[in-house]
Order: structure tokens, then sequence, then C-alpha cells
């Protein structure tokens, strides 16, 4: 399979009313994995349905490899771009079985050859017995794996999945988001995701790309869009996060936590963003905070805490072992770098 | 997917989950080819409608006044509201009752009651009230009518109701009974709304073949407006005393309709999340179960064991006196499944332009092509054909007494059955679908033929049982527009039967139940057994 | 499988019908060119048995338009000169009269005219009568004494006739009756008497129904014509056991006789064998098959005998009337006025 890049410049979408998608713009590199990631709303959906051809873009343009899919003068027929597209539900074609529907979009000679079912079964983590089973037979993690399945068979240099594993529950939804991936890496696919869940455009991706309104506020490596959001907003949205106003120098910010240090220089008045996992707690000396609340999670845990002759709330992600007590009092390090951002104008 | 709201009538729009998005409608151009098929459709539904209304007007006020403003109108006017009036609330209780008994409770042998609750469908209601006068000349006038189109008409009450009690979501009434509602009281607030509209359309349908009942009230001499315009037609043709009246149906028609629109109200009735539904729980019957079954058993006897049966009689009697002349039966078969066969295919194409358009591109337009097209199929039988008559000897002589235009009154006056049809499939072919498939590399034509006809051919077929069905057993409009030298098996039962020939009407009457019986069984398959 | 099932049901359905329509003449569905079009309001049996004969007496293929006179003649007229009949035969001649106005007919052959006797035939000349039916009033003897009975039809309008008589006024029989009434009586008294009907008479809707309704008891008398007694009286007599017939004469309106008329039209394709229809119909041969046919209806070809069991024709002393004045329009607008259509 030959992967190609894809190409996205100042894409609008309009539907006729307002901008849904924003004068966009989004490289994806060959046999990469981007994950669009944004709220509902906030036209992830549309990109990949422009990108596959079922919405005409008022201005913009997409190219795949080296041919253009979309710009102003027209645009390739969804059935002529060579793209793969999973949908949230699967969409399995009620009335044909696993094998129907997965050589759906083989030429008719190939169709009659079922044996190449098998293989694409395997390839996607599934039992070849389940060829002759009608898509109501099959669990929903089992049918969001035949519709990739469906959409590999052609080959496709890229495929887009539209949340696909937001309807499946938690343990189906790891195992079929790592089959879906080996699959994907196995074929070399291009591959666009999109997803409003962090932890899922993390770990399955090499680029993120965070929307909000319709524009892209960052687009990055998981490692860039988490530990340097290119906003709070940004921020907020990848994981928990405290903002704590304090004076930059430079290199410095001096907030109720400290003198800290800034990843990135700031000046004047600053909102320092910090992760509760960059909190450490310890012996009560320096710093010192009083316990509220522990939430228990196993691996780790969430602590809120007071700090002392404050009035400012703190939340720590510290190991589950090394858990506090409600009302222990403990002391408060940050031990790395922090981010500051410009104070919005008019917040107290 | 919720069964079909209507079974042959089809009055009532497909409002359930499965319409596409907002988003998903306007991201394709609309197509406009479609969009011409369906105007073309929509035009020729309601051509019929504005002959009657231009031959009405061309009378002129003072004749049109004359015509109207007198005792006899307010007569007909009486005569046909309280008819309506009496007969509807009638079929709303046994069509609700039934399908009560028969979904929701423990009653025995619920898949037999089912089909026998709707084999009535197969007796013509003409049929079933020759049965009746022929035994006992006393059933008639006001009583003997509402008796007989009562039995007659409550299936189209019962099916809607049964198909949506079936389909009801048990968690929905754990849901009111954990909320502190009591059982009767959770019946009440949750299954009525989402019975009614569905009960709505049903009742709206029975009081439209009320309106538009020609055979039955003609037995049972109880003049309405239909009777009437018959009756001026046999007098002056077209004139323009049956056109009056024809346009004042047309207004009463356009009244119910709008009754029904507010009784329905604007419910909507989704299943929200991905949740499966939960198996209703049968009510225990107990005590109440021989009464259930008396009932019941009461009902199906009245609708269709004794009409059935005195037909049986007077076939038994026309064989033993060797009164049944197979060749002229034959030929009115022949003539009948041919004509019923044209007219369910042509319904079937017509109606899928508007429905394709409604289900792909929903917009205003696209409801009004469909309002329009109920609202000429709420026409009785004898206005269409008056009014193609009319438009075939002035504009279109060729077709003038040939199957045609009889096929085209069948599919004016049965298009919505098609159309109904045609929506509750699609609702199985979403976009979705369509869209996975052109992600797939099949084109826009090979994926209507991959994907969405095989996921819609059932219903169109249902669709066109439900025309052929109502075509088998058409009277008025066939007796206008029938080909010359044509008869079929309603027509000829009716110069036997006007002439009170019970012995020559017996073999026709039984040729349409025998034709009949078997498609309603499937039917009952088709609507009633789905998922 | 359920959709196997009712896929197969409907390719049965469709085998059907398929057998059915090939087994049929193709036209079945239309008119068909080669045959002469003969529409007609006429009894259906009558019509059937003489097209029958004519076509074995000379080959011409005959197709049959059955309809009710009234409309019948108003499709003719609205048909216009481009209908496809060649030949009219009605009932009653207030339906022919009505294509005669029209100028639609062709002038009738004068040995057809020959056959029929002058005063069974219109000032007009335009169509001749091929039969005649009267109109007599059926009654229930153990309901109405025979001293009871009306001298005239005319009384039936009377108060003491409330709820005491039937007759069918939709149709195009009763209609002709009353016509008659109006070309004798003038238009008052008929519309009096058409008011005393809507009080008074049970609306039937047809002779039967009203013969039937007699012989039942429901009412005590009933208008209608005289042959549907004759023939059920030579049949089962179960819809006339109970009844006798009243024939009013003294050119009373109820003594009304009413000719059935035929007709070649002007617009015809096949004028010539539209005339040797006609002229067979009124032949005495054609008058034979007319007695033959059991409908107990009158012959009125020159010479030829009506069923033995009918009081002959010109015992019945109904009122003179020149079927040419029969006004069926009007009749329909009294009839519409009085709320009785």
């Amino acid at each position: 399979m030959t992967s190609a890049g894809i190409t996205i410049t100042g894409l609008t979408v309009g539907y006729g009313g307002p901008a849904v998608l924003d004068q966009v713009s989004l490289q994806v590199r060959p046999g990469g994995t981007t994950a669009v990631l944004g709220p509902s709303g906030s036209g992830k959906t549309t990109l990949l349905r422009a990108l596959a051809g079922f919405v005409r873009p008022a201005h913009g343009q997409i190219e795949i490899g080296a041919k253009v899919l979309t710009d102003e003068k027209g645009m390739v027929a969804p059935e002529r771009r060579g793209i793969g597209y999973v949908r949230q539900d699967g969409a399995l074609f009620p009335h044909l079985d696993v094998t129907g529907n997965i050589l759906f979009g083989l030429p008719r000679a190939e169709r009659r050859r079922a044996a190449q079912v098998g293989p694409l079964l395997e390839l996607v983590g599934l039992s070849p017995d389940l060829a002759r089973r009608r898509p109501d037979q099959l669990s929903g993690g089992q049918q969001q794996r035949v519709a990739l399945a469906r959409a590999l068979a052609r080959e496709p240099a890229v495929v887009l999945l539209d949340e696909p594993f937001s309807s499946l529950d938690t343990a189906l939804r790891a195992a079929t988001r790592e089959a879906t991936l080996t699959a994907l890496r196995e074929r070399g696919a291009t591959t666009v995701l999109v997803t409003h869940d962090q932890a899922e455009a993390l770990s399955f991706a090499d680029q993120v790309a965070v929307m909000f309104d319709g524009r892209f506020a960052q687009i990055g490596t998981p490692a860039e869009v988490y530990d340097a959001p290119a906003t709070p907003e940004v921020g907020a949205f990848l994981g928990d996060t405290m903002l704590l106003p304090g004076l930059a120098d430079g290199r410095v910010v001096d907030c109720v936590l400290g003198k800290l240090d800034l990843t990135e220089p700031a000046t004047g008045d600053v909102l320092a963003m910090i992760r509760p996992e960059q909190l450490v707690l310890g012996a009560p000396s320096g710093l010192t905070a009083r316990v509220v609340s522990v939430a228990y999670h196993g691996p780790d845990a969430m602590v809120r805490l007071d700090l002392t002759d404050t009035t400012t709330r703190l939340v720590a992600r510290v190991p589950g072992h090394d858990a506090p007590e409600n009302g222990d009092l403990v002391g408060v390090v940050v031990p790395g770098a922090v981010r500051a951002y410009p104070k919005p104008a008019g917040s107290g | 997917m919720p069964a079909f709201s209507d079974p042959s009538g089809a009055v009532l729009p497909y409002d359930g989950p499965g319409a596409p998005s907002v988003r998903a409608r306007r991201s394709t151009p609309t197509p406009w080819l479609v969009v011409v098929a369906a105007l073309l459709v929509a035009v020729l539904m309601l051509a019929p409608v504005l002959v009657v209304f231009g031959q009405a007007t061309a009378a002129g006020a003072a004749e049109a006044s004359r015509l109207l403003l007198r005792p006899r109108t307010a007569e007909l006017l009486r005569n046909t509201l309280v008819l309506v009036v009496l007969t509807v609330p009638i079929t709303v209780v046994l069509g609700c009752a039934a399908a009560w008994l028969v979904e929701r409770t423990t009653l025995a042998a619920a898949g037999v009651w089912r089909t026998l609750l709707l084999t009535p469908l197969a007796i013509p209601a003409f049929v079933s009230s020759y049965a009746w006068t022929s035994v006992l000349p006393s059933v008639q006038g006001l009583g003997g009518a509402v008796f007989v189109t009562a039995l007659a008409y409550y299936p189209f009450v019962f099916l809607p109701a049964a198909a949506l009690l079936r389909a009801l979501d048990q968690g929905h009434l754990d849901a009111a009974r954990s909320l502190g509602a009591s059982g009767l009281g959770a019946v009440l607030r949750v299954v009525a709304p989402q019975l009614r509209p569905a009960v709505a359309g049903g009742a709206l349908l029975v009081a439209l073949h009320l309106l538009a009942e020609f055979g039955v009230l003609q037995m049972m001499r109880f003049p309405t407006f239909t009777t009437a315009i018959l009756q001026q037609f046999a007098v002056g043709f077209s004139n323009s005393a049956g056109s009056l009246l024809a346009a004042t149906l047309v207004v009463l028609c356009l009244g119910l309709l709008a009754v029904e629109v507010l009784l329905r109200g604007r419910a909507r009735i989704s299943r929200l999340g991905p949740g499966t539904r939960q198996q209703p729980v049968a009510h225990r019957l107990g005590v109440w179960t021989v009464p259930a079954i008396g009932a019941l058993a009461i009902l199906v006897g009245l609708s269709v064991v004794v009409p059935a049966g005195i037909v049986l009689r007077w076939l038994l009697r026309a064989i033993s006196a060797g009164a049944v002349d197979a060749v002229p039966l034959l030929s009115a078969t022949g003539s009948t499944i041919g004509l019923a066969v044209l007219a369910g295919l042509a319904a079937t194409v017509a109606a899928l332009p508007g429905a394709w358009l409604l289900h792909r591109y929903p917009s205003r337009l696209a409801a009004g092509l469909e309002r329009m097209t109920y609202v000429a199929s709420a026409l009785p039988g004898v206005v269409i054909g008056l009014a193609l008559v009319t438009l075939a000897v002035q504009w279109a002589r060729p077709v003038y007494q040939t199957a045609a235009l009889a096929v085209a009154a069948y599919t004016v006056l049965f298009l919505p059955r098609a159309m109904v049809a045609w929506r509750s499939g699609l609702a199985a072919a979403p976009t979705e679908l369509v869209e996975a498939s052109r992600s797939l590399g099949v084109s826009g034509p090979g994926t209507f033929a991959r994907v969405v006809l095989p996921l819609v051919l059932p219903s169109a077929l249902t669709g066109f049982v439900l025309v052929f069905l109502a075509t088998a057993t058409e009277l008025t409009a066939t007796l206008l527009l029938a080909p010359t030298g044509t008869e079929t098996l309603a027509t000829a039962f009716w110069s036997a039967s006007d002439e009170l020939d019970y012995v020559a009407s017996a073999p026709y009457a039984a040729a349409m139940i025998a034709l009949s019986a078997p498609l309603t069984v499937l039917l009952r398959r088709q609507i009633l057994d789905q998922r | 499988m359920r959709r196997r099932t009712f896929l197969t049901g409907l390719g049965a359905i469709g085998t059907m019908s398929l057998v059915g329509c090939g087994s049929k003449d193709k036209d079945e569905y239309k008119a068909d060119p080669g045959s002469l079009q003969v529409y007609s309001s006429q009894h259906e049996n009558v019509t059937k048995a003489w097209a029958e004969a004519f076509t074995v007496a000379t080959g011409i293929k005959v197709q049959i338009r059955k309809g009710s006179d009234s409309s019948m003649g108003h499709q003719i007229v609205a048909e216009g000169a481009s209908s496809p009949a060649d030949v009219f035969l009605t009932e009653n001649s207030p339906a022919m009269t009505l294509v005669e106005r029209g100028k639609l007919l062709a002038p009738l052959e004068e040995a057809t005219r020959r056959q029929v006797p002058a005063n069974l035939t219109p000032s007009s000349k335009t169509w001749t009568s091929i039969a005649a039916r009267s109109t007599v009033l059926v009654y229930n003897p153990a309901k109405l004494p025979k001293a009871e009975l009306p001298k005239s039809m005319m009384e039936l309008a009377g108060p003491d006739w409330k709820d005491r008589w039937g007759c069918a006024p939709g149709g195009a029989d009763f209609q002709a009756i009353v016509a008659g009434m109006l070309a004798g009586q003038g238009e008052q008294k008929t519309t009096e008497w058409l008011k005393g009907l809507k009080t008074n008479a049970r609306a039937l809707q047809n002779n039967i129904a009203t013969m039937k309704s007699v012989n039942a008891g429901e009412i005590p008398c009933g208008v209608i014509y005289h042959y549907y007694w004759y023939r059920d009286q030579a049949g089962t007599k179960e819809g006339s056991g109970n009844t006798a017939l009243h024939y009013f004469r003294n050119q009373d309106p109820g003594a009304f006789v009413s000719l059935s008329g035929g007709a070649v039209l002007a617009g015809s394709k096949k004028p010539e064998e539209a005339r040797k229809f006609l002229a067979f119909v009124t032949s005495p041969a054609g008058q034979k098959v007319l007695v033959d046919s059991k409908s107990m209806e009158y012959a009125v070809g020159t010479g030829v005998a009506s069923a033995p069991a009918l009081p002959p024709l010109s015992t019945l002393q109904a009122p003179p009337v020149d079927p040419f004045a029969l006004n069926s329009d009007k009749v329909s607008t009294l009839m519409t006025d009085a709320g009785i259509l």
C-alpha cells in the first residue's frame, strides 16, 4: 500500500449559516496518525466529512498525495477518493453478512473470492469464524472491527475514523483501539481519528489537532499539546489544570507556590498553569497544605488540599500507594518548570 | 425501527427515529431531477381536486347557493357528520382495546387473534353490508351503517395501535412506575401519549373512509355526500350540482386532515441512546381471561365469521342452483388482478420520488408535496373518477376509457399507501449506510441498487400489496372509469347486488375475499412481525 | 424466512395476474376499433342478447359499454362529435332526447322507422323505440286493501299517504315517470307532487328494492315499472309473492308508458354497421330476442307479440306524451330543488 499525506488548506464550510469550519489548515504526514480532538459541536466531524467528500466546502482545498480532491473548481465524488471511512456506529449493511460487508467495496470479480476475508478479520483481531455472521449477531466491538476491515479491504491510502470507539464500553474500547491501531500501522495507512476523548487522542496519534469552534487551537505532538498547550483552554481540555495568578519577570514566575521556573519566557501579570501531577507532596516543611479529600483510583489518587494561610485550593495526583489521609498536613513542592499565560484583561 | 403507523390508508408521515440529521440534510445539493419527478406526481394528484373546484365555480355564485344552501345539503351534511361522529369513536375503542388485549396481556394464542382481528381488511365493507342485509333486512339506516362500517374499519385503528404497543419499551413504563406513577397512571401518562399519533392516524383513516363510503350506505339507504354525488352523476354525468357537492366534500376532508394534525400533536417519539429495548411485560388477565376472549370472539364473529359465513351460504346456494357462470367470474377476476397489479406498480413507482425527497432532503417543499398527495387521496373515488373523466374527455382523449385512466385514478387514490411503505422502508436504509457505501467506492446508482434497494424492497412490496388490495375492491371510481367491456369483481358484484340478487353476487363477493385474504395475512407479517 | 414467504406470495400473485391477463383478449382493456361500439343503459342481458344474435346474423362484432340512462346521455354529450359510441340504447327516452338536443344523432332510416308503429316513435324521427315499459303501483293487499287503492298517482302526494309508499327517485326509471308528469300536468303540479313525495315516500335504491319492501310489508305500496314484478312472478316469486299490481289507466300520469330508445350517433365511424344494428333490434327477429330474453319488457315492433303474461300495451290507456317533449334536465332540477336528489 502506498501511503499519502493529507494537506488541508484554508478549508471553510458553511452549510449556508455561520461557518462550521473557519479557514482550517492541517497537514498529516504519509502513514501518520492524527487525532482531531475537540468538544462536541466544534466542527471535527464536519472536517472528516469534508475529507470523505460528503460535505462541499465553501472555500479551501484538500489534497491527498498529489491529488487535489476539493478546491474552488469542484470536488471528487466520495467513491473516487480512495478514502476509508469508519463511523461511530460502524454502519454495517444489515442485509449482508460479515463477508458481504467486507467485500462490498471490491470490484465484482474480487467479491467472489471469500477467502480474502479471513486474513482481513485476523488483521483487525477477529476470528475468521465470524465470516458468515450477520451484523446483529456481533457485539459492538466486533461490528466496529468489521467496519474497519471493510474499509481496509480496499487498501485505502487514507482511513478516517469518526469516534469509532465511543459507543464501546471501557474494556472493549481499549482492546478495539489497540487492534485498530495495529491493523492501521501494519497497512501503513494515513489515519485521521476524530474524538472528544483526550486520553484516546494522546495515546492513539502521533499528531494531535485540537479544535475549538471550527478552528484549530493547536496542532502538535501529544506531548506538545499536553505539556505545552497553546492556550489555557487547550490545556484544560487535555487534562486537569490549576491556574494560579502570579507576576513573571522573564524566566521566573512568583505565585502562591513561590518562585517557579518558566518553560517559556514571560513578563507581567500572568496565570501559571500547573497540572496535578506536577505537585509533589512530602513531609510538612516549606509550603504546607491540609488534605481536604482523597479520591483513590488504584494506580493513583487525586488529593485536594488547602494551602496553609491562603484560600487557595490545590489538586495533586500522587501514586496510589503513597496517598495521604484526610486532615494530614503535607509539604508541597513543584520541582519542574511551569508554563505561564498572559492574564486576560479585565480579570481580577 | 418502528412499525408502520398506518396499514393501508396512510395519512401518517413517518415521524420516528431514523430521520436524517440536519447536518446530513444540507450536505449534498438537492437532486432537481427527483424534485421535478415529485412535483409531477403532486400535480397529477392535485389535478382532480382543481377540476372539481373549477367545475364547481363554473356554476356561478347564484347557482351554487341555490344548489348548496338548501335543506337537502343540510340533511346530507348532518348524515355524514353523524356517521363519522358515531363510528370513529367506536372504532377507536374497539381497535385500542383489542390491540391492548393482544399485545400487552397474557391472552392465549395472541398470534391467532392478531390475524383474526385483521381479517376484516379482507372483506370489503360493501360485501359485509350485503351479507348483513341479505339475512337481516332491518340492518339499515344510520344504525345499520354505523354497525357495518365500525366492524369493517376498526382494523385501521387496531393495526397501528398494535404495532405501537408491541414496540413499546417496557423501560418507559418501569421508569414511570419508579417515578411514583400508578399502573394506570403510567399507562395514561406514558403509553397514551405515544399511542396518540398512531391512533389519531387510524381514526382519520376511518373518518376518510366513511366520507368516501358508497356501497354500504347505498345498501343501508343512508344518504351522505358521496351517495348524493353518485346520484347526481347518474342523473347528470358531471353536472355542477355533483361538482358542488364534491367540492363541499373536499372541504370536509381538509377539515378532517386539520383535526388529525391537531389531535396528533407535535409529539415526536424517539428512543434515545444506544440502549436496547426492553421486552414488554404481559399484563396478567386472571379472572378477566374469559370475558376478554368472549369479547374478542364476538368482535371477530360479527366482523368476519358472520359476513363470510353468509357469503359462503349464498355461494353454496348459487353452486347448487348451477348459477355460477365461470366465464364472467374468471374474466372479472382476471381484469381485477390485472388492474390491481398495474395500479400497485404505478403507485409504488410514483410514490418513490416524494418519499426519497422527504427521506434524504426533508424540507418544507418536500413536506408540502407529501401533504398534497394526502389531500387528493382523502377524496372519495367517485370525486377522483369524475374529475379524471372530465380531464380525459377535454384534454386527454386517447386515454379516455382505457385502463390507463383507471390506473391513474387508483394511483391518485392509493398513492399514500405506497408512500408510507416507502418511507418506513427508507428509514431502514439511513444516510449513514449510503455514505458508508460511497466511501467504499460504490457510485450513487450502485449504492441505490446494492444498499438501498435490498433494504427497502420488503417495504416497497408491502406498499404494492396495500395498493393492490385497495384497487381490487375499489368500486366507485371503477364504476366510472373501467374501460368499455371490463368488469371487475367489485363492479360485477355491485351490479348483481344492486338488483338484490344475492345468489348472483355471491361468487364475486367470495372471489374478492379469496383474493384479499392471503394478502392480509402477508401484511400482518410484514407490519406486525417486524422486530 | 418471513421475507421469503412474502416474496413468494407476491410472485404467485404476479404470475396469477399474468395468467389472468393472458387468458383474455387484449381488447379487454380498451375499446376495440374493430367492433361496433354500443353505449347501452338498457338491461345488460337484453343488450347482450341483441348483440350476440346480431353478430351471429351479420358477423359484425359488437362491444357494449354499460351505464345508466342519464349519465350515459350526458357522457355522450360531453364526448361530443368524437364520441366513441356508434349506437346508443336507453331504458327510458329522456336520455335519448338529451343527446338528440345536442344534435348528435344521425337521422333514422325510413325502413327502420317503419318497423315500429308511428305512435311509439318521437316526432323528431331521429330515433326509434326499441322496447317499452309501463308504470304500475305494486301493493301488498295485506297492508293496503284493494278498495283503498288510489285512483290517480297524483293522490300519493296527499297527507293520507304519508309514509305509506315508496319509489326509487334516484333512478332514471322514476325520473322518466316524473318527466311524463311534467309534460302532461305542467310544472306547478309536478313541483307540488314532488314536495309530497319528499314528505311521504320512502326512497329506495331501485325498483327491485321498492318491490321487495312492499313484499315484506315494510311499506303498503310502491311505484315501479311492470316488468320487475312479472319477472319475479315468472321466477321464484321471492320478491313479489305477497303483492299485486294496480294499473292506474285513464291516461293518468301513473299510467305512463316509457319508451326505450335506440339511435345511431351522427359521429359514428361505422354508420353502415350501426344502421344495420338498429334495423336488426327493431326487426321482428330482434324483437323476438327481446321477448325471449325474459326481460318482460314490451316489444314494440309491428306484429311481434309481447310475453303472454303481460296485459297488451294497447289496453293500458297511457297518457299521450310525445317522447320528444320529455325533459330530463328539467326533471333533475325540479327533483334537486325538492330536496330529493
